[in-house]
């Protein structure tokens, strides 16, 4: 399965993910709603819509673990008839993701879910040294970089 | 509350050489209910061991042999035993030295029991 990333010490704890899960699709982002890398996708369109649904669930379940538990919801399950999806949040130095899988009757809930914390640590090891400075998301800036993003995954630029 | 597997569990893993006994839901290789020792990882041996047992299961029914009743995988350092019935599959993790011939019975006759 073809995986692109935008920043390339992500691919190799990814790529692992892929082959040892068997999902189906994987999205890897910014809680923004940047992206950082993916697989199983063949539209820059796809991944837009994944990218916002992803961050827009995530601030959502986030905000709710707040108020029913104090702090945020990491993960997310959702089983469907043919296909499940797993939206979980990933912790590096370089700062935090949000990673969403869809996966079907090949994988599990139990397999993603293990893979995604071998995947985790594989990605805190990988994350590089150099110290990683957050800029603030503006929303003049906010569409020409998800536009740089798509375009470095699907190569049109 | 008063657990359903709690006394199937016990059982099996007061059976000499069994180190652990789970309830495991076939589909989502998730934990229903464990009777672990120190040191051993539930949610792995569960997620890979339903993988496992599904896998066994349909390999079973395409070489038309019927429906599986009991899986055993030995290795060097123990065995993982699993039966199954409906959605549910029992597994043990076991020393090599166990005696396995009892364990299947006791698997057999518990995931009979199971709903």
């Amino acid at each position: 399965m073809s995986i692109t990333a935008v920043e390339a010490w992500v691919e190799a704890p990814l790529r692992k993910f892929v082959e040892e899960a068997h999902t189906i699709l994987g999205l890897l982002l910014h809680p923004s709603g940047q992206v950082v890398a993916q697989f199983g996708f063949v539209r820059a369109v796809d991944v837009m819509s994944a990218c916002a649904l992803a961050a827009a669930i995530h601030a959502s379940a986030g905000e709710l673990g707040k108020q029913l538990e104090g702090k945020a919801f990491r993960g997310l399950h959702h089983p469907g008839r043919d296909r499940q999806l797993y939206l979980a949040e990933a912790a590096t130095p370089r700062g935090t993701f949000i990673f969403l899988t869809v996966f079907d009757q090949e994988s599990s809930f139990g397999l993603v879910r293990m893979y995604f914390e071998t995947m985790v640590k594989d990605l805190v090891a990988a994350a590089p040294a150099t110290p990683h400075k957050a800029e603030p998301v503006l929303e003049d800036r906010f569409e020409h970089e998800l536009n740089r993003n798509l375009a470095a995954l699907f190569g049109r630029g | 509350m008063i657990s359903p597997f709690g006394a199937l569990l016990g059982t099996l893993t007061r059976l000499r050489g069994v180190r652990a006994s789970l309830v495991v839901d076939e589909n989502d290789g998730i934990v229903v209910e464990s009777n672990l020792q120190i040191g051993q990882d539930g949610d792995r041996v569960a997620a890979l061991a339903a993988s496992l047992y599904r896998k066994a299961r349909l390999s079973a029914r395409a070489a038309r042999l019927g429906t599986a009743t009991f899986m055993q995988l030995e290795a060097e350092r123990g065995r993982i035993c699993a039966a199954g019935h409906n959605d549910l599959v029992l597994v043990v993790v076991a020393d090599p030295a166990a005696n396995i011939g009892m364990i299947r019975v006791e698997m057999i006759k518990a995931a009979g029991a199971l709903p």
